[in-house]
């Protein structure tokens, strides 16, 4: 077990360094532009640029450059964004808070939402419940986001008046600018989620053992809470996990309609910018993001599936 | 009649007799007349009194928001914009930035709506005989928010600044009369510029001289060019940035500001030289780049007024309740402009084969719904006062291929074109049309959309694209930006010693009348360089709340705050 955990960290780190290293090969190595250019513009001579690249230590092998940058990421400091005109740092965990709120409220409302109908679902597979639910679940699926965003706009702020229409929290935050974002962010997970639920509910149901439990005259109630859904969490279970990488960048078009301030509209600004140390952050951080959370889903999926835990 | 009511306080200048003779004749128009005038130093008062006079009808102020009786003091305005990094004044490029901050640093002059041009911080100018010389005389008793008189070292201080080349202002190519060529040339072959010794004097504390090689007589209007807010003279010492030191002569004090979130401004608690101003605060809250959004925000009263309403969301803003679309004619503009020290575009022929594809009546119809006027390809528009016009070109798509060939293009030719839509979606819908026509003759272009910001690192780089110009009072000016050879905003490396000199010309020319003659040659120079494809000149547009009250429209944007107020 200990063997299987280091052997996974160890991936992860290895994982993370290359995409460091592609990452920055692409961003700083002049392929995207002179990002001496970028920092001080258009107008500046070619003495000012000379000289910003000898103070910033441009003009040093690349392999230096690389690991000095590596060094600094590691030590917390992310560089100077150009947009912002001040620490990266600064910038980044604000907005990753932001996202990190407005995924609470989807995972608070998506997860017991689509769990629930996926294991009612499951349960009595080609009933009328089973049936509806997964008809609204590929309905509210397959609409994209930008297409779910525009219609309940169109409904709640300017049809109906309810709701404020966009989210940018500059008077401070407040819940009622959540509830679109969060809304068209679980309409389309939840459909996801719940035909994964189904689906895994349905096959545990047609098991075995549950059979069995059912003929030695066990109460439905007990078979289903104790035996079933047990076994029918373990596929949800990673995808939920992977839901999470979804959601830090995936989020970036409800977040750009809505105008929310979140870590997605920040990894748009910071591209459509050129802002290159913003950008470098934002992938780094979804990297490490998606690595952490695909290997706890490796560890957790581990502990609830004894099969793989005692081979 | 103008020495009974200036001639006591100072000398009036020549060229205001002329303009009178010119209004009492007919030859120039009650706008031409009040705005040349006021440009030579005379009053906005005295002029609308001197062509009643002269007309023999009441000529009141139009255009221009006055206190409306009952206007409440108070309350916080909440403006959707994007709120961009703002930090030197005389490097901004955009006109977002100048919005948040002219509420902070202000301008010598003002030009309204009306383009008429008014003393701000400058009290009052005069020009000389020949527009060689101009006086402007300072505010007294203006105080910055440091406690700091404003006088005439921190009006130096900036024109020294902007003209120094290493600051990387576009104000460079306003005030060329003020620059000599060292001899350099830079790596791009033009020449190094920097400016003359003595071309702005200190002539006592509240007083400035500029000292031009060359008449203009647009000096007042080019000090409301946006980059031209004058900062205090312990800028540079200070750290050189706006936003961490906000320290100004406006009304309002920066109380916050995130780029890309917010800025709020809040009324300074010292007396304000001018009128005070109503609103106690003023939150600029940034929406993002989405012109969706803008709309959502006024529909669900999030905010009570917005930057632009682009094209694409003008229908639906009419039909919400609760809010007023505002409109004004502008000769803000496309160019599709041709790098002509580039290929295909060194080779005149290939230009002008671009351009005798380009449908003006099509263009304007499609790509703008029709809001606007069509254009001649010379960047002259009709509303400006010294507009010449010439015979409108014709598509010829028989003459492009015929051109095309001569250069070397039998089979036609493959282009890109660059579009940033930078100021809406038209432009791309611009280039598309543009691409339609061309193909009939052959010419395939490629679009090349990309985001705003990425536009403008390539703006002055790539052989082809498309640039949206923002608003300018007279054309002289926008001509002295764009196309005069090594300005900094001279994207299409044009480079005509013929058409410098015939604009050096224009803008030394006093009488309206005149220089509209010598604008033909301006014009037809541009023209048959054919350096542009510039379809039309467009209106603008924004939404604002019904509960706000005393907002002006202004073509190039330039929102001013202090006469507002909430209902």
């Amino acid at each position: 077990m200990v063997l299987l955990l280091l052997k996974r960290i160890g991936f992860m780190i290895f994982t993370m360094i290359v995409v460091s290293m592609i990452l920055f090969m692409l961003l700083e190595t002049g392929l995207t532009g002179d990002p001496a250019t970028r920092v001080l513009g258009n107008f500046a001579s070619d003495e000012q640029k000379e000289l910003w690249r000898d103070q910033h230590g441009y003009n040093q092998p690349v392999i230096v450059r690389y690991a000095k940058w590596l060094g600094n990421f590691a030590t917390g400091d992310l560089g100077t964004s150009i947009r912002y005109k001040g620490p990266v740092k600064d910038v980044l965990l604000p907005r990753l808070w932001s996202t990190a709120i407005l995924g609470f409220w989807t995972f608070a409302i998506m997860i017991p939402l689509s769990l629930t109908l996926g294991v009612l679902s499951g349960m009595k597979e080609g009933s009328i419940l089973d049936r509806t639910i997964s008809v609204f679940g590929i309905l509210t699926t397959s609409v994209p986001e930008f297409a779910s965003a525009v219609f309940f706009s169109a409904l709640f702020v300017f049809g109906l008046k309810w709701l404020p229409g966009t989210s940018s929290m500059a008077g401070g935050f407040e819940f009622k600018q959540l509830l679109l974002p969060a809304m068209v962010l679980v309409v389309y997970d939840f459909g996801y989620v719940a035909r994964m639920t189904r689906a895994s509910m349905a096959e545990v149901m047609t098991s075995q053992y549950i059979r069995t439990s059912v003929l030695k005259g066990l109460p439905y109630k007990q078979v289903i809470l104790k035996h079933a859904l047990r076994n029918a969490l373990i596929a949800p279970f990673t995808v939920i996990m992977l839901q999470i990488n979804w959601l830090l960048s995936g989020v970036i078009v409800v977040e750009f309609f809505f105008a929310y301030k979140g870590f997605g509209a920040l990894l748009l600004e910071a591209s459509l910018n050129n802002d290159i140390a913003l950008l470098e952050a934002c992938a780094m951080v979804a990297v490490v993001v998606a690595v952490s959370s695909q290997t706890i889903a490796d560890i957790g999926y581990t502990f609830l599936n004894p099969r793989i835990r005692f081979s | 009649m103008v020495e009974k009511n200036e001639k006591s306080t100072k000398r009036v200048h020549p060229g205001v007799k002329e303009m009178e003779k010119s209004l009492a004749e007919g030859k120039c128009s009650r706008r031409e007349f009040l705005r040349t005038t006021t440009l030579l130093g005379i009053s906005v008062t005295t002029a609308y009194s001197l062509a009643s006079s002269i007309l023999g009808k009441e000529i009141l102020p139009d255009l221009i928001s006055t206190a409306h009786a009952g206007q409440k003091k108070g309350g916080a305005l909440k403006w959707g914009m994007q709120v961009m990094e703002m930090a030197d004044p005389a490097t901004y490029s955009w006109t977002e930035k100048s919005i948040v901050a002219r509420n902070i640093v202000e301008y010598l002059v003002e030009t309204g709506p009306d383009n008429i041009t008014r003393p701000n911080l400058a009290e009052s100018w005069e020009a000389s005989d020949d527009l060689k010389t101009w006086i402007f005389h300072l505010r007294k008793g203006v105080k910055w928010s440091n406690g700091d008189d404003f006088g005439a070292d921190d009006v130096v201080f900036n024109f020294t600044r902007w003209l120094d080349p290493k600051t990387g202002s576009s104000n460079l190519g306003l005030f060329n009369a003020m620059l000599e060529e060292t001899g350099e040339k830079d790596k791009k072959g033009n020449p190094v510029k920097r400016m003359i010794k003595n071309a702005v004097e200190k002539v006592d504390a509240h007083t400035v001289r500029l000292n031009l090689k060359s008449a203009v007589l647009s000096i007042p209007e080019n000090l409301y060019n946006y980059p031209t807010a004058i900062v205090h003279r312990d800028f540079e010492k200070e750290g050189g940035d706006l936003t961490k030191n906000p320290v100004g002569t406006g009304p309002y004090a920066l109380a916050q500001f995130k780029v890309g979130e917010i800025a709020v401004l809040k009324k300074r608690k010292e007396t304000y030289w001018g009128d005070e101003a109503f609103l106690d605060e003023i939150r600029f809250m940034d929406l993002g780049q989405d012109a969706g959004a803008y709309l959502a925000a006024i529909a669900s009263k999030q905010v009570d007024g917005i930057y632009m309403l682009d094209l694409t969301t003008l229908e639906a803003a009419k039909n919400i309740p609760g809010i007023k679309v505002v409109s004004i004619p502008s000769t803000q503009t496309g160019v599709i402009r041709m790098k002509v020290n580039k290929k295909p575009f060194d080779d005149i022929r290939v230009r002008k084969a671009v351009q005798k594809c380009c449908d003006v009546e099509r263009q304007l119809k499609i790509a703008h719904q029709g809001l606007g006027v069509v254009a001649e390809h010379h960047h002259v528009a009709s509303i400006h006062p010294e507009y010449f016009k010439l015979p409108q070109l014709k598509p010829d798509i028989a003459g492009a291929k015929k051109l095309l060939k001569e250069a070397g293009y039998p089979d036609g030719i493959e282009l890109t074109c660059n579009v940033g839509n930078t100021d809406g979606v038209w432009e791309q819908n611009s280039v598309a049309v543009l691409k339609e026509d061309c193909a009939k003759a052959g010419i395939n272009i490629k679009m090349n959309v990309m985001p705003s910001a990425q536009y403008w690192d390539v703006w002055t780089k790539a052989p082809l694209s498309l640039t949206s110009w923002t608003h300018r009072p007279l054309a002289v000016m926008v001509l002295g930006l764009a196309y005069r050879a090594g300005v900094p905003w001279n994207e299409s490396s044009y480079n005509n010693s013929k058409f410098d000199a015939a604009l050096d010309e224009a803008e030394a020319t006093l009488s309206v009348e005149d220089r509209r003659v010598k604008m033909e040659k301006v014009e037809k120079i541009l023209q048959d360089d054919a350096v542009m494809v510039q379809p039309f000149f467009r209106s603008v547009f924004t939404a604002v709340s019904d509960k706000v009250v005393g907002f002006e429209m202004h073509p190039t944007r330039y929102y001013l705050f202090r006469k507002v107020s909430l209902a």
